[in-house]
C-alpha cells in the first residue's frame, strides 16, 4: 500500500516536472486580436499604422473638419489598454498618464482620453459620439459599428499589429 | 504570468482531491442554485428583448459607470473606480477641467554675494535654505467642439510681492498664459491671447510644470524671469500639423506685442513701439523613427529697452529632442542678434544638452546631466546688465516615489566671467494634482 502511494506521488511529480517547462513555454493564452471600432459615417476606413499611432497621440484631432476624434481607452487592468500601451504608445502606465497631463498642459489637447471600464460601454459610447474610437475585443464587436482596418489589415487576418 | 500558468497546471496535477470537493453535496446545491437563477434571469432577458424599444427605454434606469473621463489627474495611482452614474456620451459646454502643480527646494552653495544675473528660480541664493515653489493652476475648457480655452495662472514666493515699505516677502499672481483657441480642422488653428512664446522647445514643453520636466531647474537660456529669449507672447497664433509624407511638419505663425521695456516682460499692456514681433516655427515629429523631434525658429521684434539702445531684434533657433526615457535627449541652441540704430550689431548665443535614463532595473529613477552655456560679447549692450555669461554643469537623480509626485537631487557647477564659479546642491519635490 505504501509503495503504491509513493509510486502515485513519484508519477504526479515527474508528470508536473514535464508539464510545467511547457506551460512555461506556452507562455500566456493568445487573446483575440483588439479591434478599433468607429460608427459606420467616420469617413475612414483603414489606417496605416503610424497614422493609428497619430490618432492616439492626439496629434491628429479631427476625422473631417466638421468629425472630431473622441478616443475611449479601456480603464488600467484592462487588456485591451495594456495591447494599445505596448504596441501603438509604446509606454508604460506612468508615462502614458505623463504624456497625456503634458499634452493637456501644452493646450495640445482639450482632454485625455475618456475612460471605459468594459467592452460594452466602450461599444455603447462609440456607436453614441460621432467620431468616437474605441478598442474592443475582436471576439465582442457589437453589430452596428465599423471596425477599422490596420495597415489593409482586419483583425482576423495573418499580420494584424494589435494582438 | 507564465510562472502563474506553471504554478496553476502544477497545483492541478499535485491536487488529490479536487474531484472529490466537486462531487460534496453542499457544492452541489450550490451549483443548482446558481443555474437556477442563471436560467430565471436568461428568462427575464428573453422578455425585455421581445418587448418593442424595451431595451433602449430601460437601459437609462440600469446602474452603469461613468463615462465621464476621470481623467489622469483623477486616476492617481489606483485604477478608477466604475461609479454608479449614467453614462454621459454627449459633451457638455463648457467643460471645465483643472490641474496644478506645485514644488518645495532646498539650495546650498558655495555662493557670497550677488549672483550676477541669474534668476530667481535657478535657486541660486547667497544663503541657503527652503524655498516654497511656484503654484500653478492649469484650467482647459470646451466652449464647443471647435473652440477651448486653456489658461495657466501661477502663485509664486517673492522676496518683494508683499505690502509696506520696503516690501514684506509675499506672493506674486500671473497669467501665464491664457489662449482662446478655434480649431478648424488638424491643419489650421487660430488662437488669441498670452503664450509661452513658441521659439524654443523646453519652453511649450514644460511650461510652469516642474513635475513634468527631469531637472530641478529650467537652462538658463529659457528660465522664466530671464531675458535670453522672450519667455512671454502677447497676440496670436495660427498653427497646425501636416502629415507631408510620415514627417509630420509642425507650424506656429505669430504676431504679437513683443517684448516689453523691461525685457524679461510681455507686451501685456499694448507695444512699446508700432512695430509688431513675428515669429515662424516649424518642427517635425517623423513616423520613424518614433519619439524624434526636430525643429527650428525665426523671431523678429524691435526693442525699446528701459536702458540701452533701441534695436533690432532676431532670434533663430533650433533644437532636437528625443522623446523617449532610455535614453532621453534633448539639446537647444539659440542666436539673438541685435542691430542698434545707431549702428553696429551684436550676437549672442546660448545651448544647452540634456540626457537622461531611466534606470530598467529601478524605473522609479532616473539619472541625468545637462551641460548649458550662454555667451553675451561685451558689445552686446542691452543683454550685458542682464543675462549671464556662463557655463555650467548639472547631475542629478530624479526619482519618482508615486505616480505623480517627484523627488529630484542634483548637484551643479556654474562657471561665470569675470566672478567665481558656484557650486551648489539643490532638491525638490514636485508633483502634480
Amino acid at each position: 500500500m505504501e509503495t503504491a502511494v509513493k509510486t502515485q506521488f513519484s508519477r504526479r511529480w515527474i508528470l508536473g516536472a514535464v508539464l510545467a517547462p511547457a506551460l512555461w513555454a506556452a507562455g500566456p493564452p493568445e487573446g483575440n486580436a483588439i479591434a478599433i471600432v468607429v460608427r459606420p459615417d467616420v469617413p475612414v476606413d483603414n489606417l496605416s499604422f503610424a497614422e493609428l499611432r497619430r490618432l492616439m497621440l492626439g496629434d491628429r484631432q479631427y476625422w473631417s473638419s466638421n468629425l472630431k476624434v473622441t478616443l475611449l481607452v479601456r480603464a488600467p487592468g484592462a487588456r485591451e489598454r495594456d495591447v494599445v500601451l505596448k504596441t501603438i504608445y509604446q509606454m508604460s502606465e506612468a508615462q502614458f498618464r505623463q504624456y497625456w497631463i503634458a499634452k493637456v498642459f501644452r493646450a495640445e489637447a482639450a482632454s485625455a482620453p475618456r475612460i471605459v471600464y468594459s467592452n460594452d460601454m466602450a461599444a455603447d459610447l462609440a456607436s453614441q459620439i460621432p467620431g468616437a474610437v474605441a478598442f474592443v475585443d475582436a471576439g465582442q464587436v457589437p453589430t452596428g459599428l465599423k471596425v477599422l482596418k490596420i495597415n489593409g489589415l482586419l483583425p482576423q487576418q495573418p499580420g494584424y499589429p494589435l494582438r | 504570468m507564465k510562472f502563474g500558468l506553471a504554478a496553476i497546471g502544477l497545483f492541478l496535477v499535485l491536487q488529490p482531491g479536487a474531484r472529490a470537493q466537486a462531487s460534496d453535496p453542499a457544492t452541489r446545491q450550490l451549483i443548482e442554485q446558481l443555474m437556477t437563477r442563471i436560467d430565471t434571469l436568461e428568462r427575464r432577458v428573453a422578455e425585455l428583448e421581445k418587448a418593442p424599444g424595451a431595451a433602449r427605454a430601460t437601459a437609462p434606469a440600469a446602474p452603469a459607470v461613468a463615462a465621464a473621463t476621470p481623467g489622469p489627474h483623477l486616476d492617481h495611482d489606483q485604477a478608477p473606480q466604475p461609479e454608479t452614474t449614467v453614462p454621459e456620451a454627449q459633451p457638455v459646454y463648457p467643460s471645465l477641467k483643472i490641474a496644478g502643480f506645485s514644488d518645495f527646494n532646498f539650495s546650498a552653495t558655495d555662493l557670497h554675494g550677488a549672483n550676477g544675473g541669474f534668476q530667481p528660480q535657478t535657486l541660486l541664493g547667497a544663503h541657503s535654505g527652503f524655498e516654497e515653489g511656484q503654484f500653478v493652476l492649469h484650467l482647459s475648457s470646451a466652449l464647443s467642439q471647435k473652440v477651448t480655452v486653456f489658461s495657466e495662472l501661477s502663485l509664486t514666493a517673492r522676496g518683494d510681492a508683499g505690502t509696506g515699505s520696503p516690501a514684506a516677502p509675499g506672493f506674486n499672481a500671473e497669467v501665464e498664459r491664457l489662449i482662446l483657441r478655434y480649431d478648424l480642422n488638424d491643419y489650421f488653428k487660430i488662437s488669441f491671447g498670452r503664450y509661452h512664446t513658441p521659439i524654443n522647445y523646453w519652453n511649450t514643453a514644460f511650461h510652469h510644470g516642474q513635475w513634468l520636466q527631469t531637472t530641478i531647474s529650467r537652462p538658463e537660456m529659457t528660465q522664466f524671469g530671464g531675458s535670453f529669449i522672450p519667455v512671454h507672447f502677447v497676440g496670436s497664433l495660427v498653427e497646425g500639423v501636416t502629415p507631408a509624407g510620415g514627417l509630420n511638419l509642425n507650424y506656429n505663425v505669430g504676431l504679437g506685442n513683443g517684448r516689453g521695456q523691461v525685457l524679461s516682460r510681455g507686451g501685456d499692456f499694448g507695444d512699446v513701439n508700432s512695430n509688431r514681433a513675428w515669429l515662424v516655427n516649424l518642427f517635425v515629429k517623423p513616423d520613424h523613427p518614433y519619439g524624434l523631434q526636430v525643429g527650428g525658429s525665426v523671431y523678429r521684434d524691435e526693442l525699446n529697452p528701459l536702458s540701452g539702445l533701441v534695436a533690432r531684434e532676431w532670434i533663430e533657433s533650433g533644437h532636437i529632442v528625443w522623446q523617449k526615457e532610455t535614453p532621453e535627449f534633448m539639446a537647444e541652441f539659440a542666436n539673438v542678434r541685435h542691430d542698434f540704430r545707431g549702428g553696429g550689431s551684436s550676437n549672442s548665443q546660448a545651448f544647452y544638452a540634456q540626457t537622461a535614463y531611466r534606470l530598467p532595473f529601478a524605473n522609479k529613477w532616473k539619472p541625468y546631466y545637462r551641460f548649458e552655456q550662454i555667451h553675451v560679447p561685451r558689445s552686446d549692450a542691452i543683454f550685458r546688465p542682464v543675462v549671464p555669461t556662463f557655463s555650467g554643469s548639472t547631475a542629478g537623480i530624479r526619482y519618482d516615489f508615486a505616480t505623480f509626485a517627484a523627488f529630484k537631487l542634483e548637484y551643479r557647477n556654474y562657471w561665470r566671467r569675470d566672478l567665481p564659479n558656484i557650486n551648489g546642491i539643490f532638491t525638490q519635490t514636485s508633483f502634480t494634482f
